[in-house]
């Protein structure tokens, strides 16, 4: 339910005229707007299905209209450069899970009303897996999946 | 204390781009020290991108995100002089936070 409250938090206050007075009365400080919703349980998840599962995508269908740039062969594990963009109408999250870490969830980001569904990033990846973008658009959710190798890995050792 | 995030905030036809790179060990908790013994967890937990104080882009990471994480992001309708802001808390609830002007690319 705290994840609803959030939504109606961004509908309510979501025009930058509600918050730039907010801010100005020095009712909501930047810091403040750090309460990010998400299901930190799902970063804790062990296995791609349990994070999945957690992240309530259990169920996506596949996309070709979501867009990964991966390299083919990582050499170096710690820091894997990645380009998702979904061009599914309506895209407001996009998540990135790596199969084989020993924390399969990377990353996810929320997008609201003026951003585009796209970002680059750089990940660690332990070993050669399978790199999984989950793109949710009105509650539905679209995946679509990369290997990458890596030749040295880059999260324990 | 970490040092400065680098912000950088371009438009060009109302689209803007934005490439921020935060200072940080994102120490995943898994590793090592040569002692034998495990470093504790440390990264960033949450980031947010507000353009002129709206938030518009909202990010959860986990320990997979490599050091001094480096994001690049898109927005619309944005135009020269809009401001641009960037926060991060990490799990051990320290916070780092820049701002940025918009400048035509």
């Amino acid at each position: 339910m705290k994840h609803l409250a959030r939504r109606n938090f961004l509908q309510v206050f979501g025009s930058s005229a509600a918050l730039s007075i907010l801010v100005g009365s020095g009712l909501l400080k930047p810091g403040m707007a750090l309460a990010v919703e998400f299901n930190r349980g799902a970063f804790e998840a062990k296995t791609a299905a349990d994070a999945l599962r957690l992240i309530g995508a259990a169920g996506a269908e596949s996309s070709p209209d979501i867009l990964i740039k991966a390299p083919e062969i990582a050499e170096n594990g710690a820091v894997v450069p990645i380009e998702v963009t979904s061009r599914i109408p309506g895209t407001t999250r996009l998540s990135v899970l790596v199969d084989k870490n020993p924390y399969p969830l990377a990353l996810q980001f929320n997008f609201a009303a003026g951003a585009t569904p796209t970002f680059q990033a750089k990940l660690k990846m332990a070993e050669t897996s399978r790199l999984r973008v989950v793109a949710s658009a009105a509650g539905r959710h679209y995946t679509l999946f990369r290997e990458v190798k890596v030749t040295v890995g880059g999260c324990g050792e | 204390m970490s040092d400065p995030i680098k912000l950088r905030a371009t438009v060009k036809d109302s689209t803007g781009e934005v490439r921020v790179l935060m200072p940080h060990p994102m120490e995943s908790g898994l590793r090592r020290a040569p002692s034998g013994q495990l470093i504790p967890a440390r990264h960033i937990t949450s980031v947010v991108l507000s353009l002129n104080g709206r938030p518009v882009i909202e990010g959860a990471l986990g320990s997979a995100v490599s050091a001094n994480p480096l994001f690049a992001f898109q927005l619309e309708g944005v135009k020269a002089g809009d401001q641009l802001a960037v926060a991060w808390r990490d799990n051990t609830g320290q916070r780092g936070n820049a701002e940025a002007v918009f400048s035509a690319a």
